[in-house]
């Protein structure tokens, strides 16, 4: 009953496709339930396990292959990761079973993931655990798409067992459809009701000369309902990205301005996007290449310059576009020749005139 | 947000996209930009938004595909319009060892050992008078060839023979409703069939031949006596038309020039189809061949021209096609609503010519704003000249001392011989009058001397004002002849990041060897940074047919495929698969490895071959 074991090297591929992935950057490590939550018993649920001492329940143990598989790092592969966490939320102890990071590619040895691991212990993943805020990147400074990725993957997690085990409830009513009624807003009208969020940075805000001119100047919103998307994107491009979409997808797009990008490069040679995700209730939104679709133009009337932009599609059907959800973006600049992040959070809530009443 | 701040980012305004919404220019640029843009802008019905700057930033897109012909360098080109960056080289007719196409078993089996090509015009399928952005056909003036390249892929998917003829020149594509034919015709006449040398060229002949643009098969031939180079459709999907300038049927260049008139020919597309269906026809190598000859058909007129005509283009109203007179100063205007009456007897072919206006010294080609202006490459005296259609129609009616050449609106001088000449989406009905490219055939001094052989010169033009406004000199590559320059968003939602794996039969799930015989196949995948096996021992003289599947998702993402010392390279796109078949006739150890930037340890992607 205690201290599971499980076997080294049961390789449970998901295609033939990928059976010869390199075995030099495959990591894979023993574990037992222990190591992330010490009890003396463990009691198996469905997809979790709860932890008992002394008859108590102290706590909640999971592997992320049994939630967030979805989230896949720059190897392609899932990070198979083992958390713990107590009965008020907060971690006890998070452990890497399987990744194949290529970090060592620039240079970090495992070491170094295992010290950006460790600073979850501690954390509350009620009350949030971001990348760059409550959890540094300096442990694996380059490996911006693992951190981002293996957040993703603990932040999930851990959150969608705390709801089934009911640490966290979440509002359970049902979304509301979109208002199919297209009326023709300016950009003031749109920023006003809140269609569009603006986050901007300014140089004084990083440290950098220049004061309060902007470092990112960056709006996004939903492009679904024909009011916000049609206004923004133009007919044509709306027209293209609703076509695009299947049952259940949203998008969303991002445009910004400034010497500073939100796109960043990761996603060239990576596929992901590392600088920014979704966050809605216990779900976590990252986009890959496959997502994306250049946004160059902006056709509302009055509408700030645009630098860089894209669509971005929302896979996942669980994100409702009735309720709110954040905005994650690491900003990443220079100082003194140092790569560094400053993490911005923005909430979104569809104003309800953009929905059915 | 601020409005201030807009202005020092120096914006440059977008029009919105919906039918109606105006251009959007701020206030610091709109001065500037005062009178560049002509009054008809807004014209430009659904279109991209535009950024009237012929400077294309980092990180913005081009507003136009252009696309260009390759000349006898075989290939077609992708050139971003304004900025004329070449984005691409699609390979055709020509081997291209960067990509492997000549060299895998897949492109071996378009091209048949065939690695010369001679491509002069591209043009794109039509859904009624528009592109559809679905296909691309060019022709091969050397081999007789045809080709498509679908655009999803951006890369030649058919390539048809046209037998019966020689120097296949101009080529283009229906344009109402939608494709279904592709014409291209044969300037060099020839013995049809080509059996009998001792043939005199008096019994030589020209052929016009119709493709099927689907199918790519050939739908008929028309036998001719005129030779014809280049070619037309009209927008009501009754007609194609062509030039010829050697109704002589002459073999020197004094014979070619012997008459004083030739011809700019039409087909009646309902008659051909009449008679195809009726079963009168020859079949000559396995063709169907109409007659089409003087005084033994009713398939087509003859409309006399200034002897040694060039270009035929058909105006974005479809009202008028315009015949370059080459060795003529003028231009002939022929008004394609009459057409039907010559076929049916009721007007002379000379009737159809309403204008004949003068324009320079060697006409050659001509393209067209959308406003009514025509724009006319002049070969000899290297200008673009920009004319009104209507007025001169209009002063054919005046006594030759009022018409004052009133008619031409601006002429600009172009470095140095034009030989093209096209706007944006000129051969549309769709002509937004934003752009025009000068495709000129001699450079000389516009760039660094790189020896006695030099590129070409193309230049770009601003047609929004009155005036032609010369804003940019790129230099292309042999040789570029005909382009078309198509709005951006008819084709990037037609293009894809990665193909569909599974299309191919051949496509590789599982590396391994399998040997039938002295025939082995080596399957492969291709993951950054490993190729699915890491060697394969093979025997000498066994035939290897090695097959190659990218299985890296991510787009932008290519591998290739190099084995050392046997003269093989290739390169697979996100989910692409290749082939190539070899004969190991070399003892020892042999490394293949990837050619193609891929990952961080993207030198360390490789496997032996070891041959013993």
């Amino acid at each position: 009953m205690k201290n599971i074991m499980v076997l080294l090297f049961i390789f449970v591929l998901s295609s033939a496709a990928f059976a010869e992935k390199p075995k030099f950057l495959e990591h894979r490590y023993e574990y037992k339930l222990e190591d992330v939550l010490k009890a003396d018993k463990y009691e198996k649920k469905d997809r979790y396990w709860e932890a008992y001492t002394g008859g108590k329940l102290v706590g909640y143990i999971l592997l992320s292959k049994d939630w967030t598989t979805q989230h896949v790092g720059y190897s392609g592969k899932h990070m198979e990761t083992l958390v713990g966490f107590d009965t008020k939320g907060t971690i006890t102890g998070v452990k890497i079973i399987f990744h194949a990071e290529p970090i060592v590619l620039i240079g970090l040895k495992e070491d170094n993931y295992d010290n950006f691991i460790k600073q979850y212990t501690g954390k509350s993943i009620l009350q949030g655990m971001s990348v760059g805020n409550e959890i540094k990147m300096d442990a694996i400074t380059g490996a911006t798409v693992t951190a981002v990725v293996q957040n993703a993957i603990i932040a999930e997690s851990a959150k969608k067992v705390a709801g089934t085990a009911g640490l966290i409830k979440y509002a359970q009513q049902k979304g509301h459809k979109l208002s199919k009624k297209f009326d023709t807003l300016t950009w003031k009208e749109l920023m006003d009701t809140g269609a569009v969020k603006n986050i901007l940075v300014t140089q004084e805000d990083i440290g950098q000369q220049g004061g309060k001119e902007p470092y990112i100047d960056l709006y996004f919103g939903l492009v679904g309902p024909p009011s916000i998307g049609k206004n923004v994107l133009g007919e044509r491009t709306y027209a293209e990205v609703m076509e695009s979409l299947k049952e259940g997808e949203s998008a969303v797009f991002i445009f910004s301005n400034g010497p500073g990008s939100f796109k960043g490069s990761g996603f060239a040679r990576g596929g992901v996007f590392e600088r920014f995700n979704l966050e809605q209730d216990d779900r976590q939104y990252v986009f890959t290449d496959k997502d994306y679709k250049i946004l160059t133009d902006i056709a509302t009337k009055d509408a700030p310059v645009l630098k860089e932009g894209g669509v971005f599609i929302v896979r996942s059907k669980d994100f409702d576009q009735s309720k709110p959800f954040k905005l994650k973006l690491i900003i990443g600049y220079r100082s003194s020749n140092e790569k560094k992040f400053k993490p911005v959070i923005s909430e979104y809530k569809l104003p309800d005139k953009f929905m059915e009443q | 947000m601020s409005l201030d701040r807009r202005k020092f980012l120096k914006y440059l305004g977008v029009a919105g996209a919906a039918a109606g919404t105006s251009m959007l220019v701020s206030e610091g640029i709109k001065t500037k930009e005062k009178g560049a843009i002509g009054p008809l802008t807004a014209e430009a019905q659904t279109t991209t938004p535009q950024k009237h700057d012929y400077e294309v930033k980092p990180g913005e897109l081009d507003a136009y595909y252009g696309f260009w012909s390759g000349g006898h360098s075989g290939e077609v080109r992708i050139i971003g319009v304004p900025s004329m960056r070449e984005i691409k080289r699609i390979p055709v007719f020509n081997m291209d060892v960067a990509t492997g196409w000549g060299i895998t078993n897949e492109s071996k089996a378009l091209l048949k050992g065939r690695f010369c090509g001679d491509t002069h015009h591209v043009h794109g399928s039509y859904n009624n008078g528009v592109y559809d952005g679905k296909y691309l056909f060019v022709n091969d003036k050397l081999n007789n060839r045809v080709a498509r390249i679908r655009t999803d892929y951006m890369e030649t998917d058919k390539i048809v023979d046209v037998p019966n003829i020689q120097g296949m020149h101009g080529l283009f594509t229906q344009r109402y409703p939608k494709t279904e034919w592709v014409v291209c015709n044969g300037e060099f006449q020839v013995p049809v069939p080509n059996t009998n040398p001792s043939q005199k060229p008096a019994d030589y002949n020209g052929i016009h031949t119709v493709i099927d643009a689907e199918k790519m098969e050939i739908v008929c031939q028309v036998l001719m006596d005129e030779n014809m180079d280049l070619a037309a459709t009209d927008y009501g999907g009754r007609y194609s038309m062509t030039t010829s300038y050697n109704i002589e049927k002459g073999v020197t260049v004094s014979e070619m020039l012997g008459s004083d008139y030739d011809y700019m020919l039409v087909f009646h597309w309902d008659r051909m189809k009449k008679a195809l269906k009726d079963g009168k026809y020859k079949v000559i190598n396995g063709v169907k061949v109409l007659e089409g000859r003087e005084g033994k058909s009713d398939l087509t007129i003859r409309i006399p021209v200034p002897k040694n005509p060039h270009g035929i283009n058909v105006s974005p109203d479809g009202k008028y096609a315009i015949c370059s007179g080459k060795v003529s100063p003028t231009c002939s205007v022929i008004e394609i609503d009459k057409i039907e009456d010559v076929f049916n007897g009721k007007l002379k072919p000379k009737d159809v010519i309403i204008a004949q206006p003068f324009i320079g010294l060697g006409p050659l080609h001509t393209t067209f704003d959308g406003k009514g202006n025509a724009y006319t490459s002049v070969f000899i005296d290297s200008t673009n000249v920009k004319w009104n259609i209507q007025k001169a129609i209009d002063n054919e009616k005046l006594p030759e001392e009022k018409k004052k050449n009133s008619h031409i609106i601006d002429v600009l001088d172009v470095n140095y011989q034009v030989g093209h000449i096209m706007a944006t989406m000129a051969e549309t009905k769709e002509a937004d009058g934003q752009w025009l490219v000068s495709l000129n055939k001699f450079s000389k001094d516009r760039f660094l001397n790189v020896g006695p052989l030099k590129n070409e010169c193309e230049q770009l033009v601003d047609i929004t004002g009155e005036k032609l406004k010369l804003v940019h000199d790129s230099a292309a590559y042999l040789e570029p002849h005909d382009c078309i320059i198509v709005r951006r968003d008819i084709i990037e939602k037609h293009v894809k990041d990665r193909y569909n794996m599974f299309d191919n039969p051949l496509a590789v799930t599982k590396s391994g060897v399998e040997r039938k015989g002295k025939k082995v196949t080596v399957r492969l995948t291709a993951n950054a940074p490993v190729f699915g096996l890491t060697e394969v021992n093979l025997k000498k003289g066994e035939e290897v047919t090695v097959i190659v599947t990218n299985h890296d998702e991510i787009s932008d993402l290519d591998h290739g495929f190099a084995l050392s010392n046997y003269n093989i390279n290739f390169v697979v796109a996100p989910f692409q698969t290749k082939s190539v078949t070899f004969i190991a006739d070399k003892p020892g150890v042999y490394w293949a490895y990837c050619t193609n930037f891929c990952h961080a340890l993207h030198l360390e992607m490789r496997m032996r071959l070891i041959v013993t």
